[in-house]
């Protein structure tokens, strides 16, 4: 599938899970997209998923306490100053469950689109994609580069475990991630990137599952707009 | 007329204290091949810099005198805009790659430069296969070695067909065979090259002339090399590692290693050469434990260490000294005099980023040998290492065998003779000890 076909399909499915008010309807989503990026490797489609995951299972938690909604208090806890009484709802719960599962199928988008689709491609196609799709090139990098550095460290004796020792990894990855992002600009401007008069490999046509894709996503967001 | 020409050129980088080129004036003629030599940190990269234009515009920095290239100021005249009569290759393969899939990063450059779309593909398809990549093609860069990856860099030069060559250790990467191949097809194109290589016996019989520079300064002919001596020999002692009938692929690619056998022992050096991509990494990683076989047997006694390919990885701490001490819970007494030992004692503040490129490698030695493995590998030890620093390298290694079993990966035929006891080459097809 093209890049852009896949690209619209993914977007439509994390804008129907955005403006949809049906925990169902947001939870199928998720459950879908869980599977397309299930396709990927493993070894590299666990970190987007875990991250994701544990991100709306972050805000299913603390939704309840931050908001004050509803009228059926299923647990009444506390006083806490400056948040005051602390108190569960049953639409806090449904609202906490919304939420995540909004933020889970958006991160499961994103994961999708970094795991699976050809972002060569979509470097290649339109001008204003590139800067885009050379910024998202950066997470696969950087799983490569945390890789690298966890095996540097091995490679003398160092185990690398729990979140600390991962954490402390953040700053030199930052480092060669910027030093690696000179480097590129550099050799991409040697080869001329920039320059006016452009061309390009020859586009392949478009096929009958790509325009069909295009097209399901305009309607799934239509739907999603008009009925959910 | 000169293709090429820089007159009086002194250029310093920002916040740099001395200059990295002074005063240098040359001039290239078309079709001329150039080699260019001197120790690390002499200004080679950048002379080849300044011919790309990206001295100034990339870098900034102070610049006095000029550079032309077929007639164009690099003053007035963008990288970008030189693209095409200029090629370079820069010394790292793995931070000049664009593009994902091999066809359509060589495709890029030429993309870049408004090829009319049809020819696109066939070039792209005819600067692989004439350095030898053609069957990478429709491979995925990641998957790549270091050496098929340097193969991809050139071929992406070539494509341009470009009328001044900039390569800076373009053969770094590659094995004895490839790399003599390729020079000989850059002598053979007809097009002006300048050839940046710190195995100066590769560019020698290809070149028309040689230039050396010596702390930015420019001279012509070759400097003065210390020889790499043989060394003596120890009598190799118990089996520290012992490799038995290890098969190994990597997920979802065709089998690396199929029944493959070698022991080290204590006190012996062991020097692993190869085509490029036949798996001389993935022994070593197999050997220090970086990789599990998939069958077959890795058997270890004492404890084990690797020097990576990229000593970019050994940037882990803020201060050299701390990076050293990662491998010996923090014991900085330990780390000093590894520091001392590579020749870096005077360094141990320094953040590891700052250091050149050939400080970073000594670095990355450093943090290894303080943990006093009973099994060192080392891969690719000599990549971008100047030949005089490559003979400390050799003898540094010869003095400390008799304490430990030695792998070095290595591409330097001259390097293995010096320090290794036995070799093992491994092939397409067979391993020969």
């Amino acid at each position: 599938m093209r890049p852009a076909s896949a690209i619209a399909l993914l977007a439509a499915l994390a804008t129907v899970a955005l403006i949809t008010a049906h925990v169902v309807v947001a939870g199928a989503i998720t459950c879908l997209l869980l599977g397309v990026c299930l396709r990927a490797p493993r070894s590299r489609a666990r970190l987007y998923i875990a991250g994701t995951l544990l991100s709306a299972l972050a805000v299913f938690v603390l939704t309840p306490f931050i908001e004050t909604i509803g009228s059926h208090p299923l647990l009444t806890g506390p006083i806490v100053p400056v948040l005051g009484q602390i108190d569960i709802t049953s639409e806090e719960l449904w609202s906490a469950g919304l939420n995540a599962l909004r933020l889970a199928a958006v991160g499961l988008a994103f994961a999708a689109y970094a795991l699976l689709v050809d972002h060569d491609r979509l470097l290649q196609s339109v001008r204003f994609a590139r800067p885009a799709a050379l910024a998202t090139r950066l997470l696969p990098t950087l799983e490569r580069d945390a890789a690298g550095f966890v095996e540097s460290l091995r490679a003398r004796g160092v185990e690398v475990t729990g979140v600390r020792g991962r954490a402390e990894l953040l700053s030199p990855l930052l480092a060669s991630s910027l030093e690696r992002g000179l480097n590129l600009a550099e050799a991409m401007e040697a080869r001329g990137y920039g320059r006016p008069g452009r061309s390009g490999l020859p586009a392949p046509p478009w096929r009958a599952r790509d325009v069909a894709a295009v097209a399901l996503a305009v309607a799934v967001v239509a739907a999603g707009a008009l009925w959910l | 007329m000169a293709l090429a020409r820089t007159r009086n050129l002194t250029f310093t980088y920002p916040e740099a204290e001395a200059p990295a080129l002074r005063d240098v004036s040359l001039e290239l003629e078309a079709g001329e091949v150039v080699g260019v030599f001197g120790v690390s940190g002499s200004g080679k990269s950048t002379l080849l810099r300044a011919f790309a234009g990206l001295v100034p515009h990339f870098h900034g920095g102070r610049f006095e005198g000029s550079v032309e290239v077929a007639g164009r100021d690099t003053r007035t005249t963008r990288p970008a805009e030189l693209a095409g009569t200029v090629a370079t290759v820069f010394q790292d393969p793995e931070e000049q790659v664009v593009l994902t899939h091999v066809a359509r990063e060589v495709a890029f450059g030429l993309e870049n430069l408004g090829t009319p779309p049809r020819q696109i593909l066939p070039r792209a398809y005819e600067a692989l296969g004439a350095v030898g990549a053609a069957h990478l093609a429709e491979r995925s860069a990641v998957e790549l070695s270091s050496g098929e990856l340097q193969r991809v860099c050139l071929a992406s030069a070539l494509a341009l067909r470009p009328s001044l060559l900039l390569l800076d250790e373009p053969t770094s990467q590659l094995d004895p065979a490839g790399a003599a191949e390729f020079l000989e097809l850059v002598a053979g194109l007809g097009v002006a090259a300048l050839i940046v290589e710190q195995r100066p016996a590769r560019v020698l019989r290809h070149a028309d002339r040689i230039v050396h520079l010596d702390a930015g300064r420019l001279f012509d002919g070759e400097p003065e090399w210390p020889e790499l001596a043989e060394q003596d020999r120890s009598v190799p002692g118990d089996v520290v590692c012992s490799l038995q009938d290890v098969h190994f692929a990597y997920p979802r690619r065709r089998p690396v290693l199929t029944g493959f056998d070698l022991a080290l022992r204590r006190g012996e050096i062991v020097t692993l050469a190869g085509l490029n991509g036949t798996g001389k990494t993935t022994v070593a990683k197999l050997a220090a434990g970086l990789l599990k076989p998939d069958s077959g047997s890795v058997v270890r006694t004492g404890r084990a260490a690797m020097l990576l390919q990229d000593p970019g990885r050994y940037a882990v701490r803020e201060r050299a000294e701390e990076e050293v001490a990662l491998g010996v819970c923090g014991d900085r007494a330990r780390a000093r005099r590894a520091l001392a030992v590579v020749g870096l004692a005077g360094h141990e503040r320094r953040h590891p980023r700052d250091l050149s490129s050939g400080e970073r490698e000594r670095l990355a030695l450093a943090s290894v040998l303080v943990t006093e493995p009973d099994l060192l590998v080392v891969d690719e030890p000599t990549r971008g290492v100047d030949p005089a620093r490559k003979a400390q390298l050799a003898e540094l290694l010869r003095s400390e065998a008799g304490r430990r079993a030695t792998l070095v990966v290595t591409h330097d035929e001259e390097f293995a003779a010096a320090v290794g006891d036995r070799s093992v080459v491994l092939g397409r097809e067979a391993v020969r000890v």
